[in-house]
């Protein structure tokens, strides 16, 4: 219960704190998060089951039972852990951008994000998840409207109206497959028997939410725009975690909830995702907009964790929790990267760069070890999760596993453009101050995880097996 | 120590090494930092020596497990057989005299420590390739070789005029690896499908087992991916135009890539997986006649090329695709003979035209030299003995390892023999022209240079003579009789001793007369181009014409046969319009269209609806009474 607890109370606290000591203070909050992880982690012993953390019955007015209900698997778990160590990441890397990190404001919306984010991750209830879901647009929608850049409001706009309605399709499939179990716990609702049509609404009203939220294509024309007006710690918010929700939400809600549909939906997810990874990759070639850049490669990134999801296999759902995990932590180092230029030079633009390598030898080396996770090089674990995945694929169908895996050189074309058209070269004549100790540190906590992962998955694959193991059960019961 | 203990030991060193100068470089003095990158590949050397002295069976050394699901085990595991740590001798062999060879090379260069930091972890990468136990661990290397080279070819990235296009060049060798490593990505799941296996040892026992049924169409996918990743490492058509543009990188890195590690990659996997290539035919004649092509591509290539390191570049190319005919008539260890003596005076006539460029102040350009001979002593006849070896001047190594392979095509079929006689011809007549324009003749740059001119310090000078020396008798390797009673073949003995799949492999070998006529002709060719070269360059002492005047086949020599324009047309452009395209008008004019068209279409609604609600009851009722109505009908028709 804790977990859920403590960024609630650090969000409150947050608003009464004296002005000198915002940023110490955000990061002792999060480090507290962490630390209630990392002994949740310690103690858990990897199982199938839900380990329930609470689990109280109380009586809405009109006497609807409502579950308290919260507990994790070790999926769960992980992304709880995730979610904590990106948190802290984000207010790290955010340290020396003052006009965010000293404002309590954007410290409580952090704090409040980390809240509903975890609340997502931990319900084991249909309506609790849903509204934890919905909440989580609130700290970002803020975030976004205070601190955005000129442009916001037409993007603010398209971004809620996309995850409004995404939203409300979820919320009838929820309303509606509740009609055939008895509560809204989740046991109840795998259990539940459904028609395949009937199936197939429960699984297009999550689809509907989740493809959005990924964003799938053609679902994503929200996202580059958002992401581009975001501040930076929006950016890492969105990118990082908020979309996680909705992988997270397709193992453990979409998929076991409505299996009866996978027949006919799992081409369709296939194809939308591959489609994406390879129509992203392709755009991100030509964009001059760093961020704009990595805003492609991250709707690239995501439509091959969704397609490796929905084929089902064990090892492409292992890969796709490790790709979870990789892409937040590179999208966290990539964000940064391009917050940086901005911050020192005050635009992103590509062709107006150059040379920084020679006058920033320490960001040089950083931005160049996280380009090499985002283009899944081995020794990072984006190699281990594209493999897994890929293979997952190529053994459903090994035509979309050759097309998708397309994706090993068209990240490269992308990536190293930016890279290089940034840091390579003589210098342009501006003045680009080094790495400050917050951003370096930021940086070296991606890669060693990066690293860690992608020599020793199986710290992380011991973890989530179970649970994967079951989701595939379920699914071939059914 | 035992064989068990020693192996991963041989892989630490220039792991330790990449970390210290990486880590604590930048408050080492630079003499302790690149004797030290050095020394632990040195040591590396050794200890892979004594493992090669007291082998016996192939070892395996298991250390980690990477992936552990149900179905698919993946594991961190080294393997030592003979061609392993014949491979881990090339590398950290050839590899430390060009640590040593950079000392003096680089010592000038800001980025020194990094460069050291580079190299260290250039050969830890091949040496996984190499070391690893299954295709997986040699996946790793494979990327981790593509990632160093990377890094060392775009080393000098922030040079005033060509810094940029050094990140190009950079680029371009990673991404064309990269289209190699897809495909090698795809025979991996093919593997893995097919046998449920990475490791090399169980798929031979599977492939070598007595009721294998060969599966002709899976065979021939998997051993067609594979090659596809080998045309990327090892730069085959149509993937070799990165190589020559890799010269981009400081000269010793040239030396590394093309001699001692990246490009023997290729080799090395078909030879490592021989028990498959030997059950797709089809496959071993895509790889002979690619192999044939690229050859003679390259040969006729180089024959135009002014920049000395553009010229050894093809030659490498071209030395390749000799090694991937003798691949693809299924000659293994004549292939192995060739990657060894080509890395001794593949190595040396890099180091060479370093200490050439070194004694140059930088200028590239063979057109501007001239008659370095007498400035250049050492330099001079290291690099002459290079070129003699390359050219199969008889009794050098190159002689014995070339005359090999052809002597295997000229027992395949007559033209093919002929073919490849006639690019090993192209082969003399370029090195030679290279040789004499640098060496011989007046000096021709300018009086700066001439100023300049200097013999290399003895860090550099060591290894070229060392290199020199192997060229020159690396040829006994695989001589009959020799180390061996019997006539057997030293190499062929070692290989066929501990080595999967290669046991069953029996070459024919020709009649002995029949093998003295072709050495007789190739005597004959290599010295009569000698002499030609001599009459051309140094008695009537013509030059290169400038590029302006080049007509016919010369122009199309000195164009690169236009490759690189065609890869650009059909590539390169196409995607970048798509992307420009499918941004400008896919991504916002349609997608976003449709978006703001159904904003626009809920307000126009809105405004519709607007109308409705106009307080009139009369209307109103007369919509419920239509409403009623229509939901008896609906009812009455559905009942």
């Amino acid at each position: 219960m804790e977990l859920l607890l403590i960024p609630f109370v650090f969000a409150l606290v947050a608003m009464i704190i004296p002005q000198k000591a915002v940023r110490g203070y955000a990061l002792i909050g999060a480090l507290v998060s962490v630390v209630a992880g990392v002994v949740h982690a310690v103690n858990y012993v990897p199982s199938a089951e839900y380990l329930s953390i609470v689990k109280a019955c109380t009586t809405m007015e009109g006497g609807l039972p409502f579950f308290l209900n919260y507990g994790y698997d070790g999926i769960g778990l992980t992304m709880v852990l995730l979610t904590n160590v990106i948190v802290f990441l984000i207010l790290l890397s955010n340290y020396d951008n003052q006009s965010i990190a000293a404002s309590k404001k954007f410290v409580a919306l952090v704090f409040f994000m980390q809240f509903a984010l975890l609340g997502v991750f931990l319900s084991l209830d249909g309506l609790l998840f849903y509204i934890f879901w919905e909440l989580s647009l609130i700290p970002v929608f803020l975030i976004f409207l205070w601190f955005g850049a000129k442009g916001k409001r037409r993007a603010l706009m398209k971004f809620f109206i996309y995850t409004f309605i995404g939203s409300l399709a979820m919320l009838f499939s929820l309303i509606y497959i509740r009609s055939y179990a008895p509560s809204f716990s989740i046991e109840d609702l795998v259990a539940a028997q459904l028609t395949t049509v009937s199936a197939l609404w429960v699984f297009g009203g999550f689809f509907i939410a989740f493809a959005v939220k990924i964003p799938l294509f053609p679902f994503h024309t929200w996202q580059p725009e958002t992401y581009t007006k975001s501040p930076m710690a929006g950016t890492m918010l969105l990118g990082a975690l908020m979309l996680k929700m909705a992988l997270f939400g397709m193992i453990r809600w979409m998929i076991p909830l409505a299996p009866e549909a996978l027949h006919c939906m799992t081409e369709i997810i296939v194809v939308l995702g591959g489609l994406g990874v390879i129509y992203a990759a392709i755009l991100a070639i030509k964009q001059n907009d760093m961020k704009t850049v990595f805003a492609y490669a991250s709707i690239s990134h995501v439509g091959l964790i969704a397609a490796g999801i929905i084929v089902l296999s064990l090892d492409a759902l292992t890969g796709a929790m490790v790709q979870i995990v990789n892409h937040s932590f590179v999208a966290v180092g990539l964000f940064l990267a391009a917050d940086i230029i901005d911050r020192r030079l005050g635009h992103r633009n590509l062709l107006e760069l150059g040379g920084i390598a020679q006058q920033a030898p320490k960001f040089a080396f950083w931005f160049a070890v996280i380009i090499f996770a985002g283009v899944s090089v081995p020794l990072t674990s984006g190699f281990i999760g594209e493999f897994l995945l890929i293979k997952g694929i190529y053994g459903y169908n090994w035509i979309y596993g050759v097309l998708i895996g397309t994706t090993l050189i068209l990240a490269c074309v992308y990536s190293f453009r930016a890279y290089q058209l940034s840091m390579f070269g003589p210098s342009k004549g501006f003045e680009f101050p080094d790495l400050t100790w917050a951003e370096w540190l930021s940086f070296f906590i991606v890669t060693i995880v990066v690293v860690f992962l992608g020599v020793y998955p199986q710290f992380l694959i011991d973890m989530v097996e179970p649970g994967l193991q079951k989701l595939i059960e379920i699914v071939n019961v059914k | 120590m035992s064989v068990e203990q020693l192996l991963p030991l041989v892989l630490l060193l220039p792991l330790i090494g990449g970390f210290i100068n990486g880590v604590f470089g930048n408050k080492l003095p630079k003499v302790v930092v690149g004797s030290l990158a050095t020394l632990l590949v040195a040591g590396s050397f050794f200890i892979a020596l004594s493992i090669f002295f007291q082998l016996d069976k192939a070892v395996e050394v298991k250390l980690f497990s990477i992936i552990s699901l149900p179905d698919l085990t993946l594991n961190a595991k080294l393997l030592a057989d003979n061609l392993s740590i014949w491979m881990t001798l090339i590398i950290t062999g050839i590899g430390s005299l060009i640590h040593l060879f950079s000392m003096g090379y680089m010592s000038h260069d800001p980025g020194y420590r990094k460069f050291f930091t580079y190299l260290n972890l250039f050969i830890f990468s091949m040496l996984i390739l190499v070391l690893g136990s299954n295709y997986f661990m040699l996946f790793f290397g494979w990327e981790g070789v593509g990632i160093c080279s990377y890094l060392l070819i775009g080393f000098h990235y922030a040079d005033e005029q060509k810094g940029f296009l050094n990140g190009i060049a950079a680029r371009k060798a990673f991404i064309m690896n990269r289209v190699g490593d897809l495909g090698l990505l795809i025979g991996l799941f093919l593997l893995l499908m097919q046998f449920g296996t990475l490791e090399y040892s169980e798929i031979a026992a599977i492939v070598t087992a007595e009721d294998f049924v060969n599966p002709t169409w899976m065979m021939f996918g998997i051993t067609m991916c594979l090659f596809i990743g080998a045309t990327g490492k090892s730069a085959q058509i149509p993937l070799f135009t990165w190589l020559p543009d890799a010269m981009a990188g400081p000269t010793p890195v040239s030396a590394l890539i093309h001699a001692a590690t990246m490009v023997t990659a290729g080799i090395f996997l078909t030879v490592r997986s021989n028990y498959l290539f030997e059950l797709a035919p089809d496959t071993q004649k895509v790889m002979l006649y690619i192999g044939l092509a690229t050859s003679l591509v390259a040969a006729f290539i180089a024959m135009r090329q002014n920049d000395i390191k553009k010229v050894l570049a093809y030659s490498t190319v071209s030395q390749l695709g000799l090694l991937f005919v003798a691949l693809g008539l299924g000659a293994y260890t004549a292939a192995m003979f060739h990657v060894t003596t080509h890395a001794f005076f593949k190595a040396l006539l890099f180091l060479g035209s370093g200490s050439v460029i070194h004694a140059m102040s930088d200028e590239q350009d063979i057109r501007k030299m001239g008659g370095l001979k007498k400035y250049i002593p050492v330099t001079h006849w290291t690099f002459l003995i290079g070129t003699l070896a390359i050219t199969g001047f008889p009794l050098l190594s190159g002689f014995y390892s070339k005359d090999e392979i052809l002597g295997y095509a000229f027992a395949e079929n007559i033209p093919l023999y002929l073919i490849l006689m006639f690019s090993v011809l192209l082969t003399a007549i370029y090195m030679f022209r290279m040789y004499f324009l640098v060496f011989h003749g007046e000096f021709r740059g300018s009086e700066h240079q001439k100023h300049h001119l200097h013999e290399s310090p003895a860090n550099m000078t060591v290894p070229l003579i060392i290199l020199a020396i192997l060229s020159v008798f690396g040829g006994v390797l695989n001589l009959p009789g020799l180390f061996l009673h019997d006539q057997a073949h030293y190499m062929t003995h070692l290989y066929e001793h501990n080595v999967a799949g290669m046991n069953l492999i029996h070459m024919e070998h020709l009649p002995s007369n029949t093998i003295m006529v072709l050495m007789g002709v190739a005597v004959v060719s290599c010295l009569a181009v000698l002499a030609i070269s001599y009459q051309v360059y140094v008695k009537k002492k013509s030059l290169p014409k400038e590029d302006a005047q080049l007509t016919g086949w010369e122009k199309v020599s000195a164009n690169k046969l236009y490759f690189d324009e065609i890869y650009n047309a059909l590539f390169v452009k196409p995607i970048e319009w798509l992307s420009e395209k499918g941004y400008r008008f896919f991504e916002i004019v349609f997608l976003n269209g449709i978006v703001f068209g159904v904003a626009k279409g809920f307000e126009t609604a809105g405004e519709v609806v607007k109308k409705w609600e106009s307080g009139r009851v009369n209307w109103y009722v007369l919509w419920m009474v239509s409403g009623i109505v229509g939901l008896i009908i609906y009812y009455l028709v559905k009942f």
